[in-house]
């Protein structure tokens, strides 16, 4: 042994420290000049802080997409609640603007005719039974009763059978027990309008001499003062001679869909007049 | 030997891996200095030889990492290094408290030598108190994970030891 070992640590690290010293005083005295360590540590450190550095960027990019991924989720969560919301205000908006359409065909049906009327909201539809009739939210608290005749825009559309205080019954046209005074409107051939059933109806009563044909208009006549005169109520889809009988079979198409019946209108037509 | 080859590159790793990790965790605003507490360490763990030329190391890299004068930290290193073995010979770091208290008092003669050193080897008057204060969290941050990095570095000299050992064994 060079030296005691007693001394050997001492002896160490006093050398260690010089050469610190010495290395900082060189690199002082020389700072533009990089020492060959200094170049070979900095050489290596290059590709390994650029392995370290894309493998973290990797880890971060995927973190971030991870994080960019929930927020995409939770902010298509919530566009697709907003969406939700929007259509169904939409909706709610087109709603009312068809509503508005149908208010103001009838507003103007309304003043077109020389009867008061009230307007009414069809409550419950009842087709499927035998009876053909609906339900209007409006009753003799409003001023109707048995017997006042029902429109839609278009045309007519049967009249009340009975009414409670806020609600009535309306028979539709197209019921078999419902008959109507109607006329062809080109010919002027007067009849009975009774409903066939099925959205379909037939008009009584015409004769064989009259030459019919599909399309003519049938309109309702004023004879039994039930309905005003001139009221569409649908088109002649055929019209059968046959043989025995001395009338015509026409069949009617009415103008109305009576499954898409929303409101409707109703005549006030004064008692006393009618009778 | 295989070891003591590769040896400086694991601490040029680590110099790389702390600057890293300080870099992605506090945005490069105050550094996680593990290099100091593995000087620390070795300072407790080996001999004067060993421990010594692992601490010059560390201070070397860290000198061309941090681009200041070759030796500044090394120098530093080496006399923490050198205090840490000689507080070995009457204390023995074990539990987390004193390890957290005696890496505080490392990292403040850190701290102090930096003081002194920085101003007379870059010949400006004074350090800056925002130099200073951006020193404070960093020494906190090296107290708080010490005792942490200790653990980690015995299981690492453990795991040495016994590859060492069943070396040995093979050999025999």
């Amino acid at each position: 042994m060079l030296f005691h070992k007693k001394y050997q640590t001492i002896i160490i690290a006093c050398i260690l420290l010089i050469i610190s010293m010495i290395i900082l005083s060189y690199s002082k005295e020389q700072p533009s000049e990089a020492g060959f360590f200094r170049k070979l540590v900095l050489e290596a450190t290059a590709p390994m802080v650029n392995v370290i550095h894309s493998s973290i960027k990797g880890i971060n990019s995927v973190w971030t997409q991870y994080l960019l991924l929930v927020g995409m989720e939770e902010e298509n969560r919530r566009l697709k609640k907003e969406n939700a919301l929007l259509t169904n205000e939409l909706l709610q908006y087109r709603e009312g603007y068809l509503e508005a359409k149908r208010l103001q065909n009838l507003l103007k049906l309304k003043e077109s005719l020389d009867h008061p009327t009230i307007a009414a909201r069809v409550i419950a539809k009842d087709q499927a039974n035998i009876i053909k009739t609906i339900l209007i939210d409006k009753g003799t608290a409003d001023g109707l009763r048995a017997g006042l005749p029902v429109m839609t825009e278009r045309s007519i559309l049967g009249r009340i059978i009975e009414s409670s205080w806020n609600v009535s019954r309306v028979l539709l046209i197209t019921d078999e027990s419902s008959n109507i005074d109607a006329m062809l409107q080109e010919s002027r051939t007067q009849g009975i309008l009774q409903g066939a059933g099925s959205g379909l109806c037939s008009l009584k009563y015409i004769p064989k001499t009259e030459t019919l044909k599909a399309g003519e208009v049938v309109i309702s006549s004023d004879l039994s003062g039930v309905f005003p005169k001139g009221l569409f109520i649908g088109v002649v889809t055929s019209a059968d001679k046959g043989d025995s009988s001395l009338f015509q079979k026409v069949q009617v198409m009415p103008y109305i869909d009576l499954t898409k019946l929303e409101e409707v209108l109703v005549l006030l037509i004064d008692k006393d007049i009618k009778k | 030997m295989i070891l003591y080859l590769f040896l400086p590159l694991f601490l040029l790793l680590l110099i790389i891996l702390q600057n890293t990790v300080s870099e992605i965790l506090f945005f490069g605003v105050v550094g996680m200095e593990i290099s100091l507490i593995l000087v620390i360490y070795v300072g407790f763990r080996l001999d004067v030889f060993k421990g010594g030329m692992i601490s010059f190391l560390l201070g070397f890299f860290l000198d061309c990492f941090t681009g200041s004068f070759s030796g500044f930290y090394a120098l530093i290193y080496v006399c923490v290094f050198l205090v840490s073995m000689s507080a070995s010979l009457r204390i023995t770091l074990e539990k987390a408290p004193l390890i957290m208290l005696f890496t505080l008092m490392c990292a403040l003669l850190e701290g102090i030598m930096i003081t002194i050193l920085y101003p007379l080897i870059y010949n400006i008057d004074i350090i800056s108190i925002p130099a200073l204060t951006a020193y404070l969290p960093q020494t906190l941050i090296v107290v708080l994970v010490s005792p942490v990095f200790f653990q980690i570095f015995r299981r690492i000299e453990a795991l040495l030891e016994n590859v060492a050992n069943a070396k040995q064994l093979k050999r025999i």
